[in-house]
């Protein structure tokens, strides 16, 4: 009876006039998205091939060089594009796609995308992820609101009562009839995707992309779900289209305004200019590799000579400039991480915040899992940031190391053989692998199947008040 | 078949019921008259359980209606006065869907011959329900009854509007199913129809039944003058 009702609801809505524009237009816009967003990643992921090349040949151009004239050189460590970013994007166009790694300082990400766009970007792009996160739900509304209330206005369900049905069959089969042509237009957003992807040449685990797509077939559950509750208890289907839109106003759009404010508010980062006072003010409470007469320096080269058992540091085995250099960059790079891990530490706290608040929106732990999977969350770029900051003072160290060991002090016409060049790795980065992300995204997994079983439950009541 | 014993039904301090008794045996159709508000429309929808009754109890085929309301969907059909379909369905569509609801399935051909039977030309069946005239959906409704094997039809004044010659089938169809041994009780303004069709006649009035009769007992001008009767004391 159940698949009856829900073959009823597809053909009615088939040969339903608006309901074929507006499937049609998600259908159309989707399709759109995905190829616009296939172009811009496929110019991306040429874009930065070309630039990592580009890097790596400029930093092995420079041939037989002073060390740390190649460490004020620098190179570049760039992020890969992940192939699910694609699909959801996430904060990528904020957080930026390279860091330069240079001496004594660690730098922030750059190339951030929505800086090179004008201020119209501020509408957001049409993406996948906008599709599935606002326009699909809107969908679901806009085909479901009047479900139950339409059968109660014509009197329809009059009829229906009297012939043996249960509500609660009558409920699920509206449900399911009103779920599958979302979840097919969803589905076939994904595969499209998934194909463009492998087309691609990209390789990439295939449970990441299963349970993206899973996680969103959970989330047009919930908003199928509440869609039928509201029309179950709505008396005219005017009330239940108000009611829901309201409802994804402020699940969709309210709730995460209302949570990032919040959370920033709550735990503020630093402004740009007290981060970098901080920053500038511990680097100056240690040794400046660049400075021989600071107190610090000056502490560092009596420890030395005493250790070493000299009384000049023309006597050492070793070109003491490099040391102090190198002493400098552990030093500057304590500093950084200090700051950054109080950075990380305050992103935590809001990332903490903002899983609690994902109680009040499914669209709150979809969004996060969904960023989380494709790799283009805020957890992957700190972890990418933190990678290159490792890559930065292990490239220091080699180079520091080579100029310690292979000059004198005050030798600074040294060269280094061109070999020392290759010695400093191409930087690599990979984000969380599957069982990484899943870990780290139980509190969002657990919320939403919350959301699942409650409006369930909510649905069974609503199947009594029809 | 179908029996109301001391039925009652209370809206706050409005009684819309009032200790109604009455019986309806196969083959029998029950023609319930009276004004507006006179408690028709609440009987059949007590019979229908789509009401609960504040006291006594609708039976039908020995199972209390408010007891067991899932037994007496399969006993019953329902024809309302204006019976609404799904307009983007055909009416052998609309046939199957809700004969599918009762748990009944039929191959197309077998919903053909319960539309013919009801009366509804066969150039119809596959025509979308929008261009249908009332006369027409009401006919899907008696197929829905057929095809249901409803030993219970339950009308709500199935023939206001339609015109007299859709009347008319319609009440064929009825004589044609109470000779199934079909249990009808018809709540209807229509005098004339109650008459040429029912086998009894029960007059109602502020929520009581107040005169029972058998249709065989009265001819045309008598039942008229009887309800203006009742109506006018």
């Amino acid at each position: 009876m159940m698949l009856q009702v829900a073959k009823k609801e597809i053909k009615e809505m088939t040969r339903s006039g608006q309901f074929k524009w507006m499937l049609g237009t998600v259908l159309v816009l989707s399709l759109i998205a995905v190829f616009i967003s296939y172009n811009q990643w496929q110019e991306k992921n040429l874009q930065r091939e070309q630039a990592q090349e580009s890097a790596r040949a400029l930093w092995l151009a420079q041939g037989s060089v002073n060390p740390h004239n190649a460490a004020h050189y620098g190179t570049y460590a760039f992020k890969p594009q992940f192939p699910l970013s694609l699909i959801d994007p996430g904060v990528e166009k904020f957080t930026g796609v390279s860091i330069f790694l240079e001496a004594h300082s660690r730098n922030e990400a750059d190339m951030v995308a929505a800086a090179d766009q004008t201020g119209l970007s501020r509408f957001g792009d049409l993406t996948p992820d906008f599709i599935l996160l606002y326009l699909i739900p809107l969908l679901i509304i806009a085909l479901g609101f009047q479900s139950v209330t339409k059968e109660k206005v014509n009197g329809t369900i009059q009829i229906i009562k009297t012939q043996g049905i249960s509500n609660t069959q009558l409920l699920m089969g509206k449900w399911l009839g009103n779920y599958l042509p979302i979840a097919i237009i969803s589905t076939l957003l994904f595969v499209l995707a998934a194909l463009l992807i492998a087309a691609a040449g990209n390789a990439f685990d295939w449970r990441l992309l299963v349970t993206m797509w899973v996680i969103y077939m959970v989330y047009f559950g919930i908003i199928n779900t509440i869609t039928m509750v509201v029309s179950s208890l709505a008396s005219k289907p005017g009330v239940s289209l108000v009611l829901l839109l309201a409802t994804w106003i402020v699940s969709c759009l309210a709730v995460p305004k209302i949570a990032s404010s919040y959370t920033n508010e709550k735990y503020p980062y630093p402004t740009r200019q007290v981060f970098e006072a901080a920053v500038a003010f511990d680097k100056k409470q240690g040794i400046d590799g660049h400075d021989p007469w600071s107190e610090a320096s000056k502490k560092l080269e009596q420890e030395t000579l005493k250790a070493y058992n000299v009384s000049k540091l023309e006597e050492l085995p070793f070109n003491f400039d490099a040391i102090r250099m190198q002493k400098g960059e552990e030093h500057e790079a304590a500093v950084y991480f200090k700051h950054n891990e109080r950075l990380k530490q305050i992103n935590q706290e809001q990332t903490a915040v903002y899983r609690k608040l994902a109680v009040l929106s499914p669209f709150l732990p979809t969004r996060f899992m969904s960023m989380a999977l494709a790799s283009t969350d805020y957890a992957t770029h700190w972890t990418f940031s933190d990678m290159a900051e490792k890559h930065r003072v292990a490239m220091q160290k080699t180079l520091n190391d080579n100029f310690a060991e292979n000059s004198k002090l005050g030798e600074w016409g040294y060269k280094a053989d061109a070999s020392l060049l290759q010695e400093v790795p191409e930087f690599e980065f990979e984000a969380a692998n599957y069982n990484e992300v899943m870990a780290s995204n139980k509190s969002n997994l657990f919320i939403l199947t919350a959301w699942l079983l409650l409006s369930f439950g909510l649905m069974f009541f609503a199947s009594t008040r029809i | 078949m179908l029996h109301a014993v001391n039925l009652t039904k209370s809206y706050n301090n409005h009684l819309a019921l009032d200790q109604l008794n009455l019986s309806v045996e196969p083959g029998e159709i029950y023609c319930l008259l009276g004004a507006n508000g006179a408690g028709k429309s609440t009987t059949i929808n007590l019979f229908l359980n789509f009401i609960a009754p504040t006291s006594g109890k609708a039976v039908i085929d020995q199972v209390e209606v408010a007891k067991d309301p899932q037994a007496i969907k399969k006993l019953i059909a329902y024809i309302p006065e204006n019976l609404v379909l799904y307009n983007e369905l055909s009416g052998l569509e609309n046939l199957s869907y809700f004969t599918g609801l009762a748990g009944m399935k039929y191959h197309s051909d077998q919903l053909e011959a319960f539309l013919d039977e009801a009366g509804l030309q066969g150039e119809a069946f596959h025509k979308r329900v929008k261009s249908y005239s009332k006369g027409m959906r009401q006919k899907v409704g008696v197929a829905m009854a057929i095809a249901k094997k409803a030993k219970v039809l339950l009308l709500d004044e199935p023939t206001s509007g339609l015109d007299p010659k859709a009347s008319n089938e319609f009440s064929e169809l009825l004589t044609r199913l109470s000779n199934q041994n079909v249990a009808t009780l018809m709540a209807t303004h229509d005098l004339f129809r109650a008459k040429e069709t029912g086998t009894n006649i029960g007059i109602m009035k502020s929520g009581q039944l107040v005169e029972q009769l058998s249709t065989d007992e009265i001819n045309h001008s008598d039942l008229e003058k009887l309800y203006l009767k009742h109506m006018n004391a």
